[in-house]
C-alpha cells in the first residue's frame, strides 16, 4: 500500500503545476489500475457529490474548480472525461486527478472520455506534451495503458446516470452497459464507442453523428431510456455550452463542461453540478482561472523540425 | 522529471563514447562502400504518366453563352458523383491516384479549375472565389441538367475554399457531403495580422507517382490585383485569407469532414506555422492552436468531422491516395450516401436485440419488436419492401411508426 505521506506530497507538489518524476508516475499508475479494476462499467455513486465535465489539461482552471466546488476530499467528486489534449497542462492535470483517486478512492470518481484513448492523445497534444515533458513517450504510456481501465459511466444514487458521450442503439439497459468489457482501447466502433462518442439532438430518434463516431439521438430515445431504467436524468460532457451547462431534451439530458475559455479562446463559461445530500441540484458557473500562466515555449519545438 | 533525466544520462554517455570510436577510425566505415549503379535513370524514374492509367475518361465542357471550356477527368460508373477541385497551381490530375480506388464504389470527376490545367476560359487570370464558385455550379448544371445525382464535394486547398463558398450557397439540392482538404485559411487566422504576406514554400507532392501525373504548373497569388498570377518556376505561393471561411464551412447543411495533413502529430502543425510565416512561429498562442475560434467551437459542439492525416505534406490526395480514398469512400458509406442521395435503406444495427429503422431525414428509429421492416427512402419517394409489424409496445414506439408512415 502506498503511504499517505507520500500522496499528500505528491498532491501538494502536482497542485503548484509541477509534473511527478517518471518512476513516480509510473507508481502511481500501477496504484491507480489496482483500484481502478475494481470498479464497475456502471460505476455506483452515492450523493454528495460533485459533477465536473471536460478539463482538456487546462490545470489553472481545474484548481479554480476546486476552489469554486471546494478542495477533495472535503467535497466528492465524479469526473466525466477528457482530462487531457488541448490544453498545456495534460500531464499535471490528469497525474493530479489520478493522485487523488489513489489517495481518496471513494470520494472521487473519474470516468473515460473520448480522449483517454491512444488514438486521440496522439493527435491532441497529450502525447507530443509527454514526450515534450520527460523526453519519451513513457509517462504517455503508463496514462494510456491506465485508461483502459477507467469506468465509463456512474450511477448515482441510482437515479442520475453519468458519462462523457452519450446512448448507444446497442444499449437498452444499463446491464447491458455492465456486460461490456470496457478493458481495451476505444473501439472505432460499437457501444463502447458510442458512450463517449454521442451527442444529443434536437431531431426524434438515431442519427448520425456529423463527428464521424457514435450517434445522435432525440428526446424520444432519452426518454426511453431513463423510463426503461429508472432513471431522472443522464448528465453527461463532451460538447461544448457557451454558459457551462445546458439542459435539453426537456429535462432529460443535461450537459456539463467544465473547461472556461476552452483552448483559451473559445469565451465559453464554465460549470459544474453539485448533487445535495437529498439530490438536489446546483449549478456554479465559473470564467477562466484570473492567472494564466502560459508554459515557456523556449524549448516547445522538437528537433525534429529543425 | 529529474530522475528521468538522470537514468537517461549513462545512455548519452555510452552513444557518444562510441561516436569517439568511430572517430578513431574515420575511413573504416565508408572506404568498403560498393559502387551500387542505379536500376533506372532519373529520366526513366521521373518520366511523365498519361492520365489515362487512372481515369476512365475526359471531357470538355462548354459553359452555354460564354466561350468558357472546362476540362474534367472521369472515373467510375455507379454510386454518387465525387466531385473533385484541385489546390491552386495543381490540376484535376492531382486527384489521378486516388480516382483509380474511389471509382470502385463512387463515380469521380475532377476538374481543371479556372486559369489552370486544360481548361480555356475568357479570362484565365480571374481566380476571385465569386468567379470559381460560378464555374463550379455552371458546370455542374451543364453536365447534369436539373437532376444532377447525388454530389460529395471534395476541394483540397485553394479548391477546398471554392468547395466551402459553392456549399454555402444552398443551391445545389443534391449536394450530400463536402469534404475539405487541408485548407490553410480554415487553419491559421484571428492570431495573423493581415498585412503580413503569407508565402508558403511546401514540397507540393511527396508521392513521386503522383508527381508524374500532375505536374503542378505554378501560380502566384497577387494580393493587390486578388488574382493568381503565373510565377517563373518558383514554388512560392501567396495566399489570401478569405474571411469567414470557417462560418461559411459550418453553414454548410451537409455532412463534412475537414482533412488536415499532419506532418507528424497536430502540434507540428506548428511546423506549418514556421514554413508560412517564420513571425508567427515565435507566437506561444500557436503551439496547440490551430483551428480559429469559430472551428473550434463547431468542432467541440459536434459539428463535423476532422480527421488529421498523418505523415503527408498538403497534397494529401497525392501523398497518400489510397488512405485518402478510403476516408472518401467511409465518409460516403457511413452517411449512406447513394446515387441519388442519403440512402436510408438496410441500415443495420449492432445490435442484438433492436433492429434500427431509418427516416427520410436521414435518423433512426430504434423499435424493439419489430420482427422486419425494410424500407428506402430516397429523398421524397420511398418504397417498402417489406413490412411484418406484429404488435406495438409503447407510445414511443406508435409514435416512431407514425412518423414513417408518411413517407412508407
Amino acid at each position: 500500500m502506498p503511504s499517505h505521506a507520500d500522496l499528500d506530497r505528491q498532491i501538494e507538489h502536482l497542485m503548484e503545476c509541477k509534473p511527478l518524476p517518471e518512476a513516480e508516475v509510473k507508481t502511481l499508475c500501477d496504484q491507480a489500475r489496482a483500484i481502478l479494476v475494481e470498479e464497475w462499467n456502471v460505476q455506483p455513486v452515492k450523493c454528495p457529490v460533485t459533477v465536473c465535465g471536460d478539463i482538456h489539461g487546462q490545470f489553472y482552471d481545474l484548481i479554480e474548480l476546486f476552489r469554486i466546488g471546494g478542495n477533495a476530499p472535503d467535497t466528492n467528486y465524479l469526473f466525466m472525461g477528457d482530462y487531457v489534449d488541448r490544453g498545456y497542462y495534460s500531464v499535471e492535470t490528469v497525474t493530479l486527478l489520478v493522485a487523488l483517486k489513489v489517495r481518496y478512492r471513494d470520494r472521487i470518481t473519474i470516468l473515460r472520455g473520448n480522449h483517454e484513448s491512444r488514438q486521440i492523445t496522439q493527435v491532441y497534444g497529450f502525447y507530443d506534451e509527454c514526450l515534450r515533458k520527460y523526453g519519451n513517450a513513457n509517462v504517455w504510456k503508463f496514462f494510456t495503458d491506465l485508461f483502459d481501465y477507467l469506468p465509463l459511466t456512474a450511477l448515482i444514487e441510482s437515479q442520475i446516470f453519468c458519462l462523457h458521450g452519450g446512448l448507444s442503439p446497442s444499449l437498452d439497459t444499463l446491464d447491458n452497459i455492465r456486460a461490456l468489457d470496457r478493458i481495451q482501447e476505444v473501439p472505432h466502433e460499437g457501444p463502447m464507442c458510442d458512450l463517449l462518442w454521442s451527442d444529443p439532438d434536437d431531431r426524434c430518434g438515431w442519427g448520425i453523428s456529423p463527428r464521424g463516431a457514435g450517434y445522435t439521438f432525440g428526446q424520444d430515445i432519452a426518454a426511453q431510456f431513463n423510463h426503461t431504467n429508472g432513471l431522472t436524468l443522464i448528465s453527461r460532457a463532451h460538447q461544448l455550452v457557451m454558459e457551462g451547462y445546458n439542459w435539453c431534451q426537456e429535462k432529460n439530458v443535461v450537459t456539463v463542461f467544465s473547461a472556461p475559455n476552452y483552448c483559451y479562446r473559445c469565451g465559453n463559461m464554465a460549470a459544474i453540478l453539485e448533487i445535495g445530500e437529498n439530490m438536489d441540484q446546483n449549478f456554479l458557473q465559473f470564467d477562466p482561472a484570473p492567472r494564466q500562466i502560459e508554459p515557456d515555449t523556449t524549448r516547445k519545438t522538437p528537433d525534429y523540425f529543425l | 522529471m529529474d530522475s528521468s533525466n538522470l537514468t537517461a544520462l549513462p545512455e548519452e554517455e555510452t552513444s557518444g563514447s562510441e561516436e569517439q570510436q568511430q572517430d578513431q577510425q574515420p575511413f573504416s566505415a565508408f572506404a568498403s562502400v560498393p559502387h551500387r549503379p542505379p536500376t533506372q535513370t532519373s529520366l526513366q524514374k521521373y518520366s511523365p504518366l498519361d492520365w489515362s492509367a487512372y481515369f476512365d475518361g475526359e471531357d470538355d465542357i462548354r459553359i452555354p453563352d460564354t466561350d468558357n471550356v472546362f476540362h474534367v477527368y472521369m472515373a467510375g460508373t455507379e454510386g454518387p458523383v465525387v466531385f473533385c477541385l484541385h489546390g491552386g497551381g495543381y490540376s484535376g490530375l492531382s486527384f489521378a491516384l486516388a480516382a483509380s480506388k474511389i471509382k470502385e464504389k463512387a463515380r469521380v470527376v475532377a476538374l481543371d479549375l479556372r486559369g489552370h490545367g486544360k481548361s480555356v476560359t475568357d479570362n484565365d487570370l480571374d481566380l476571385s472565389i465569386e468567379t470559381m464558385c460560378n464555374d463550379v455550379l455552371a458546370i455542374l448544371r451543364a453536365m447534369y441538367g436539373d437532376s444532377p445525382p447525388a454530389i460529395v464535394l471534395v476541394g483540397h486547398s485553394m479548391g477546398g475554399s471554392v468547395a466551402v463558398h459553392v456549399a454555402a450557397k444552398k443551391s445545389l439540392p443534391s449536394l450530400a457531403g463536402l469534404v475539405v482538404v487541408d485548407v490553410v485559411e480554415l487553419m491559421f487566422s484571428l492570431k495573423i495580422n493581415k498585412e503580413i504576406e503569407c508565402s508558403l514554400k511546401w514540397g507540393s507532392s511527396r508521392n513521386v507517382e503522383s508527381a508524374r501525373v500532375s505536374i503542378p504548373s505554378t501560380l502566384k497569388y497577387d494580393d493587390s490585383k486578388k488574382c493568381m498570377k503565373f510565377a517563373n518556376q518558383s514554388t512560392e505561393i501567396s495566399y489570401f485569407r478569405y474571411e469567414g471561411l470557417s462560418d461559411k464551412f459550418l453553414s454548410c447543411p451537409v455532412p463534412k469532414v475537414l482533412l488536415l495533413a499532419g506532418t507528424d502529430r497536430l502540434d507540428s502543425l506548428r511546423w506549418k506555422y514556421l514554413v508560412i510565416c517564420p513571425e508567427l512561429s515565435q507566437s506561444r498562442k500557436l503551439s496547440a492552436l490551430f483551428l480559429d475560434r469559430a472551428l473550434t467551437i463547431g468542432q467541440m459542439q459536434g459539428k463535423f468531422q476532422m480527421v488529421v492525416v498523418r505523415h503527408t505534406g498538403h497534397a494529401i490526395q497525392e501523398d497518400v491516395p489510397e488512405e485518402f480514398a478510403t476516408l472518401i469512400l467511409n465518409f460516403i458509406s457511413r452517411n449512406h450516401i447513394g446515387p441519388r442521395g442519403i440512402e436510408t435503406d438496410a441500415c443495420s444495427s449492432s445490435s442484438k436485440s433492436s433492429r434500427v429503422f431509418c427516416l427520410r431525414d436521414k435518423k433512426f428509429c430504434n423499435l424493439q419488436g419489430f420482427t422486419y421492416v425494410s424500407c428506402v427512402m430516397r429523398w421524397g419517394w420511398a418504397s417498402v419492401f417489406k413490412a411484418s409489424i406484429p404488435k406495438l409496445r409503447g407510445s414511443l414506439e406508435t409514435h416512431a411508426l407514425l412518423a414513417l408512415l408518411p413517407h412508407i
